[in-house]
């Protein structure tokens, strides 16, 4: 696959945006568009040989387990999991860690020590965490920034000395786009007994994931950053773990054994699964597997790295611009600010001309509040992004400048 | 630039962002108002005194995008010197400028123009939660501004 015509695989693209533009579409970090190849598997699995999986032994019931447990090897295989039955499917990142830090710390065996998290982290990999520490009296300390906008790895040698329970991590800072020293923090992590989680979700669209090389006992990522469907994800985890982890849910699927008097429940991954699977969005996130691989990680990184840099280059020469982070390794995203010219203004000019960008906190409030910012605007880039992306938006911009400033 | 832009955007609006006359802080004041957007992280606090149910004077102060510093700014002149019965009809007025599901047409609202430009709102319906941003806050929270104002 070409990526210079990859665009003309993402349908959305072929039409004009209601201001009659062609749409340029620089908002990937928030959800990537969608290529034909996984429209079509939802609608063929649909149209095909749609049932309910599990037990039924009739067809099409046989085919639709059979490919979502052909797609749980293919995710296996896709982050480097020893085996399958380490890959649970939930319905995104944020589901993901929301049934983690419920189950983990599902009782006050960890009362005292802490969990520790950064301050770069989206609110999905904060909230949860927090919430599990004030119910069972954990203490949640934060990672420090430095000003380059990489994490302070001194601070957090230090930060490990006391008790830790688990230390939970962005491999990639959705608005810095800080790339971090994952599998540096999580072998710190290790080295003083503490369960590790990554939040993948930007990393998996951008450089693929290998749980091994990242060292963690945990990981998530959503299909829909990765050109999938929305409502499916992963949560990989360690499969000693995940098996004496309580379920995530109860119901149909995840038992062994029911009596009126109690239930024993199966190994993972059904342990964790309980219900009917969201089959299709299972389906369509094969599929979008399927395409990242064949147009290959060191094809979509060098692409998307390029248009990173050349956006750096020409919003440096911009006057009063500012960007945040001035960190070496950076994903394929920019957020910045401009004096006398608010986010939200600057996205409704562009929306005028096709351009979408996103404007606010970017669900990361304490960074803003380090940053001292209300609010920024990003621009990230997927895969069907271009050269002529980036001069449309510089082109816009600078009209922006010239409208309200 | 196009008209839906203009429309907006019009000079009244980015006149009003910019204006800094409600801005700062008041000595000392009977009621502070926040005025808050979750999901885009714009903010205000007014800090008003109200005296003999009547609102003698505002003060605004935080930070948000020219829509909603206008509107902001709008409704710190339009309420000052207001009864309670005048913040009430002016607060309804405001948000029926701005409701793209109204009956009537904003020019039929009102003739003021400082109000009708808000009305471009209605084509923006993404936009409309910074032009009523404080304006929502103020029809929350009158029942502590005046407290003994019956709204029937």
């Amino acid at each position: 696959m070409n990526i210079k015509s990859i665009k003309s695989e993402f349908p959305i693209f072929r039409q004009k945006t209601p201001a009659g533009t062609d749409l340029i579409y620089l908002d990937s970090a928030s959800s990537t568009q969608k290529p034909q190849s996984v429209i079509d598997s939802i609608t063929e699995f649909y149209s095909s040989h749609y049932a309910n999986t599990g037990r039924a032994s009739y067809w099409p019931a046989t085919e639709s387990t059979r490919q979502v447990e052909q797609v749980r090897k293919n995710v296996q295989q896709f982050i480097g999991a020893k085996s399958e039955t380490e890959v649970v499917f939930t319905s995104g990142t944020t589901d993901s860690i929301n049934k983690l830090a419920n189950s983990i710390f599902n009782s006050d065996l960890w009362k005292g020590r802490q969990i520790i998290v950064s301050e770069m982290e989206h609110h999905a990999n904060l909230v949860p965490w927090q919430i599990e520490a004030e119910r069972h009296g954990l203490n949640l300390v934060a990672i420090p920034l430095l000003d380059s906008g990489e994490l302070d790895l001194v601070a957090y040698k230090e930060l490990l000395e006391k008790p830790t329970a688990l230390v939970a991590i962005t491999a990639i800072s959705n608005v810095l786009g800080t790339i971090n020293d994952v599998n540096k923090i999580c072998r710190l992590a290790k080295a003083v007994g503490a369960i590790t989680f990554v939040d993948a979700a930007q990393l998996a669209p951008y450089a693929g994931v290998n749980v091994e090389y990242l060292c963690c006992d945990f990981l998530s990522f959503s299909g829909h950053k990765l050109y999938g469907p929305t409502g499916i994800g992963v949560l990989y985890g360690k499969q000693d773990l995940l098996n004496q982890l309580p379920p995530f849910a109860f119901g149909g699927g995840m038992i062994t054994e029911v009596d009126i008097e109690g239930s024993s429940f199966r190994d993972s991954p059904f342990r964790h699964e309980a219900g009917t699977l969201n089959i299709a969005g299972i389906i369509g996130l094969g599929a979008a597997i399927d395409f990242v691989e064949e147009v290959g990680f060191e094809t979509i990184q060098s692409h998307e790295d390029e248009l990173t840099i050349d956006l750096l280059n020409r919003l440096a020469d911009i006057e009063g611009l500012k960007i945040l982070g001035e960190q070496d390794r950076r994903g394929p995203l920019i957020s910045f600010t401009i004096d006398g010219l608010h986010p939200h203004d600057l996205s409704t000019y562009l929306n005028e001309s096709g351009i979408c960008v996103r404007a606010g906190h970017h669900c990361a409030q304490p960074l803003m509040k380090k940053y001292q910012i209300p609010a920024s605007t990003r621009v990230s880039f997927g895969v069907y992004n271009d050269m002529n992306d980036v001069e449309q938006f510089i082109k816009a911009l600078k009209g922006a400048y010239e409208f309200f400033l | 630039m196009n008209d839906r832009l203009k429309s907006l955007y019009q000079t009244v609006i980015l006149t009003k962002a910019k204006d800094k006359k409600f801005v700062g802080q008041l000595e000392s004041y009977t009621h502070s108002i926040t005025a808050y957007n979750p999901l885009c992280g714009d903010k205000y606090e007014l800090q008003i005194i109200v005296e003999d149910d009547v609102v003698k004077s505002l003060k605004y102060n935080g930070s948000g995008c020219s829509i909603s510093k206008a509107s902001t700014t709008v409704l710190c002149e339009k309420l000052e010197g207001c009864n309670a019965q005048q913040v009430l009809s002016g607060i309804a007025e405001f948000m029926e400028i701005v409701d793209s599901d109204a009956s009537r047409n904003a020019e039929e609202i009102t003739k003021n123009e400082e109000l009708l430009a808000f009305a471009a709102a209605r084509e923006f319906p993404e936009r409309k939660s910074c032009a009523d941003l404080s304006w929502k806050e103020l029809q929350k929270q009158f029942n502590q501004l005046f407290p003994y104002h019956s709204k029937e």
